[in-house]
């Protein structure tokens, strides 16, 4: 129980979000919801974003809502709590004003989206997404919550490289998405059958060198998911079996690997990396770039890709090693339980709610 | 070297690359485009804008990459940038018009991510961005000149771009066509291809028309020292590039747009008459007597300078190339590939009647490249027209890189033919180089219309040889650049071509003796078929005793296998023709230019057999014209049973000795070959 509850308060907090963002962004939200509603008094509204336009709510969320019984308020003028948590700050990144006015104790902005790009390049149009937050929120304090290591760095490197009002500080804990994925038992005999699935998007792949070390032709199969752009080029590799994204549901596809590659463009990065804590629920062991990995620290296989082969090869000679592995990894997943939110965010809020500020 | 990629393969990203590709071109840099940014659909003038350029990207290595129109990068564009293989220290460049910092980051991450390294980016959109530019996706950019670029004196060249809407309306045409006739004016107009039609459809056909897509605009401003734009707007980037590239060069730009596009927005245009009626009156006032001096302050406004092509150079960081050193100055025959050697005849006689210190060559098609090079011309192959390619000016499109590669701006280009060839006009418009026109007449009724003509504008002389008989000449354009000169025709002879001794000679060769020689060039079967002939004239000649026939087989000859069956005729391929003919009995053959002359002024009795196809030369009359002297005998296709009579009545009864007689009487005009080549030296030094 939280110090809040047994004092018998439960904090005010409204959620501000587009409901129309599509991916685990939403999904991930959604499970946030379910969590919070335990321990505080939630109310949720929608900003028509220009990022979304022509869009519906996700799914996901869509269910979320339904389920807790949560209805969406559109376009508020005015929102007031205790607490306002205000997703995904880069949805507003075309557009010049955020159309609402924020009133709380707290304001919470969670950085779903990573500042700065490797190389440190922005990632958005930072400065216009935040001083659109700042200009009409009236509130004691305002927060940035990364939801990562690596996010956390692009935030903290953009705050170092830019001017950003001191009104804004950094929440000292990772606003992690919670994954929680029903737990499929690893195959007892590994078979060299590789796949990866993402988005369709050019950020998402890296060169085509790395992805011929990464699925290379001594691989009994490699199924990519998401190969929206690969489809479109005439000298695609012929060992590759490509999908479309949604081409096939992520359990047929799942049914066909049983180790995920996931190595993303150099100048870009998962600000957490929800696919691959996907595939460790899944029974998948998980082999990914060193930077990526530092998120799912002791679930995933840290690598160069042109490791790849060989470490494939390893599990596949030695599969006890293999279910041990992707057993370990399942278990490191409660980092990102709805129960460990629950202890550090939820213990977090009630705290700021609670006037401490 | 420059590779530029569109952020769209659409004709309409297409067509900016080629504008911004020609701008850089033309400031001497070694730009490309990759190839696979050219959508499906192409014209014809794209095509033959696009070909210097595109590359295919797996060949090329370039020193910096340049993604125009990056704001709406599509992404089967970013899968091209995905196969560059770029060293790493190649920049990449992302260029458009970013509306925010946002669009900006948009667009240099979309680009990131595909080449997976930071590219560079250019926004276009300064901070005071003309709204006329709303929707452009290249660069419109443009060299601003240090002096106007205009022709001093009169005439002054107008340019006046008017929509085919406003064709239409009534008076409209008319006053154009009083534009033209003012002695202190040569006029263009500009429209699209629907108001070309309408102006060649009615009374004013022969006013000059230019397409507005027909040549790149830094090509169309070229025959302009003023430049009028009519309409409710600038239409599309290619006219927005000629106002701006106009403005840069110091000619005179008039706003008469409805809205004042121009002006409104900044530009250093005048403001003019709306409607076309008053422009006569406004030039006459304000601009004629002014243009140098208002060419020289629109080159000096701050509002041209934004588009200026050394601020991109500075921005991109790249330098302009240093020009290349000022190469000997050549003269560069190309005459057209008839069916016949004739105009690379007529040409070889003129080059030969050049002082001996020219420096020329020909540019020249298969079928003339033996006779050309046995007489001592160099030659740059180009390429004939074929039924195999998919595009019926693919050959000429090739031709044109060739040219473009051949010519530089110190030389001139000597064009022998009837339809000036797309590659003709457009290496002429491009490089502003002395250009002649060698055109003979004789042209049927069906062939002299405007269009025909038109082409003549880029020409800065036209050399008409003329016919043999006054009737047969007729002046087809007047004007102080075209010059007739007498016929152009070969008169000496080898020199060891005394007739008799040739005789001998093919007697020897041919292993009997020689009563009758015949020649019968009757042309290489391509336009008109003479099969027929040809077999009566071998079985005629076949009862002949100590008869020789000799067949001239022209390149590219279709020879009938029945041929080769007769004892007295034989197939020879040669360029001498006109000794065998000084030395024959009977010269049979078909009426070209060459032909005619050679018989004519070498006093050859002959039968004369016109070919006929609607792009010959009119053949029937000028064979009539030498019949009626009685210095020929016409005889036409269908009439078998008159070459019959003929033939006996020239080789038996002494009709041949009489036209020997006659044309040896005979005053013929002072051949032109050396006044030809003195008007294309004098080209070379104007």
């Amino acid at each position: 129980m939280l110090q809040s509850e047994a004092a018998g308060k439960r904090p005010q907090i409204a959620y501000v979000l587009d409901p129309r963002f599509p991916g685990g962004t939403s999904s991930a939200v959604a499970a946030e919801l379910e969590v919070v509603r335990d321990f505080a008094d939630i109310r949720v509204f929608a900003l028509s974003t220009a990022m979304f336009e022509d869009q519906g709510v996700a799914p996901q969320l869509d269910e979320a809502l339904n389920r807790l019984k949560l209805p969406i308020v559109w376009d508020a003028t005015e929102i007031a709590a205790d607490i306002v948590v205000l997703h995904n700050p880069s949805c507003l990144k075309h557009q010049d004003d955020l159309g609402v006015r924020l009133i709380a104790r707290h304001l919470i902005v969670v950085t779903h989206e990573n500042f700065l790009r490797p190389g440190g390049a922005e990632g958005f149009d930072v400065a216009k997404c935040l001083t659109q937050i700042q200009r009409d929120s009236l509130v004691l304090e305002r927060h940035l919550a990364p939801v990562s290591a690596w996010n956390r760095s692009t935030v903290t490197g953009w705050i170092a490289s830019h001017q950003l009002s001191q009104t804004w500080t950094v929440l000292p804990i990772d606003w992690f998405n919670i994954c929680e994925f029903d737990l499929v038992p690893p195959t007892v005999c590994p078979a060299d059958r590789r796949g990866r699935h993402s988005r369709s998007g050019f950020e998402k792949f890296p060169s085509s060198k790395v992805m011929e070390l990464c699925f290379s032709p001594s691989a009994d199969r490699n199924v990519i998911l998401g190969a929206d752009a690969f489809l479109l080029d005439d000298d695609r590799p012929s060992h590759w079996t490509l999908y479309p994204f949604r081409g096939l549901t992520v359990s047929q596809y799942f049914e066909m690997i049983d180790f995920m590659i996931y190595f993303t463009a150099p100048t870009w990065r998962e600000s957490f990396g929800r696919v691959i804590a996907e595939a460790t629920a899944a029974g998948k062991l998980v082999i990914t770039d060193p930077d990526v990995a530092r998120t799912f620290d002791g679930t995933v296989v840290a690598a160069e890709p042109e490791n790849v082969d060989k470490i494939v090869q390893g599990y596949i000679d030695e599969p006890d090693r293999y279910v041990s592995d992707v057993r370990s990894a399942q278990r490191q997943l409660k980092k990102f339980s709805p129960a460990t939110f629950r202890s550090n965010i939820g213990e977090m809020l009630t705290k700021l709610a609670g006037g401490s500020a | 070297m420059i590779l530029l990629i569109s952020g769209q393969k659409s004709a309409r990203a297409f067509d900016g690359l080629l504008l911004f590709a020609t701008q850089l071109d033309r400031r001497g840099h070694s730009v490309t485009i990759d190839a696979r940014c050219m959508p499906d659909e192409v014209t014809k003038q794209q095509k033959f804008e696009a070909a210097p350029f595109l590359v295919d990207h797996q060949e090329v290595s370039p020193d910096i990459v340049l993604v125009v129109g990056a704001d709406a990068i599509s992404d089967e564009v970013q899968v091209f940038l995905r196969a560059l293989q770029l060293d790493a220290d190649v920049p990449i460049w992302t260029l458009g018009y970013f509306a925010d910092r946002q669009d900006e980051i948009t667009a240099q991450n979309k680009i990131a991510y595909t080449i997976g390294r930071e590219p560079k980016l250019l926004n276009l959109a300064g901070p005071q961005r003309p709204a006329l530019l709303e929707g452009c996706s290249a660069p419109l950019t443009f060299q601003i000149a240090e002096t106007p670029d205009q022709q001093a004196g009169d005439p002054a060249r107008l340019i006046v771009y008017v929509p085919f809407e406003d064709l239409e309306e009534p008076g409209v045409l008319q006053d154009l066509a009083r534009i033209g006739y003012s002695a202190k004016i040569k006029l263009h107009v500009l429209t699209n291809g629907k108001g070309k039609e309408l102006i060649r459809q009615s009374r004013y056909g022969v006013l000059s028309v230019f397409g507005y897509s027909e040549l790149p605009p830094a090509d169309i401003m070229n025959y302009a020292d003023i430049v009028a734009f009519f309409g409710g707007g600038i239409a599309g980037e290619r006219m927005m590039a000629l106002a701006l590239g106009a403005m840069g060069a110091g000619k005179v730009v008039i706003d008469c747009t409805g809205p004042a596009v121009l002006t409104t927005d900044g530009a250093p245009a005048l403001k003019g008459p709306e409607h076309v009626h008053s422009l006569s009156a406004y030039l006459e006032d304000v601009v004629l007597d002014n243009r140098l001096e208002i060419g020289r302050r629109i080159q000096k406004s701050d509002w041209l300078r934004q588009f200026d092509l050394k601020k991109i150079e500075q921005d991109l960081r790249v330098t302009q190339p240093e020009a290349r050193p000022a190469e000997t100055s050549r003269t560069v025959y190309f005459p057209t590939n008839g069916n016949g050697l004739g105009h690379a005849q007529r040409c070889a006689l003129i080059g030969e009647a050049m002082s001996m210190d020219s420096n020329l060559s020909f540019a020249a098609f298969p079928s003339c490249i033996d006779m050309l090079q046995s007489r001592g011309f160099a030659c740059t192959p180009m390429v004939s027209r074929s039924v195999e390619h998919d595009d019926p000016y693919a050959a000429d499109l090739v031709n044109h890189l060739r040219l473009r590669d051949l010519l530089s701006q110190s030389d001139q280009l000597v064009f022998d033919g009837g339809y000036v060839f797309d590659s003709v006009y457009r290496v002429i418009s491009a490089l502003q180089i002395p250009a002649i026109w060698i055109r003979r007449g004789l042209w049927q009724a069906g062939q002299i219309h405007p269009t025909a003509l038109e082409r003549e504008r880029v020409f800065s002389r036209v050399i008409v040889p003329q016919e043999a008989f006054d009737e047969l000449n007729t002046d087809y354009s007047t004007g102080g650049s075209v010059h007739h000169v007498g016929p152009i025709v070969r008169l000496n002879a080898s020199s060891d071509a005394d007739p008799a001794e040739l005789r001998a000679r093919l007697s020897a060769h041919f292993g009997k003796p020689i009563e009758t020689l015949v020649v019968t060039m009757l042309g290489g079967g391509v336009a008109s078929d003479r099969t027929a002939q040809t077999q009566l004239l071998c079985s005629l000649l076949e009862q002949r005793k100590d008869c020789l026939h000799l067949v001239i087989a022209w390149p590219n000859a279709v020879i009938a296998d029945g041929l080769h069956g007769w004892n007295n005729t034989q197939v020879v391929r040669t360029s001498h023709t006109q000794d065998l003919c000084r030395a024959a009995d009977l010269t049979v053959s078909a009426v070209g230019y060459n032909s005619f002359h050679e018989i004519l002024y070498a006093n050859v009795p002959s039968i004369l057999i016109p070919q006929s196809a609607p792009y010959l030369d009119d053949q029937e009359r000028r064979a009539r014209a030498a019949a009626d002297r009685g210095l020929a005998t016409l005889v036409l296709e269908s009439e078998l049973l008159t070459l019959e009579r003929e033939v006996s009545a020239f080789l038996d009864d002494g009709k041949a000795d009489d036209i020997r007689a006659a044309l040896a009487q005979t005053a013929l005009p002072d051949p032109g070959n050396l006044a030809a080549a003195t008007l294309i030296e004098e080209g070379l030094g104007a």
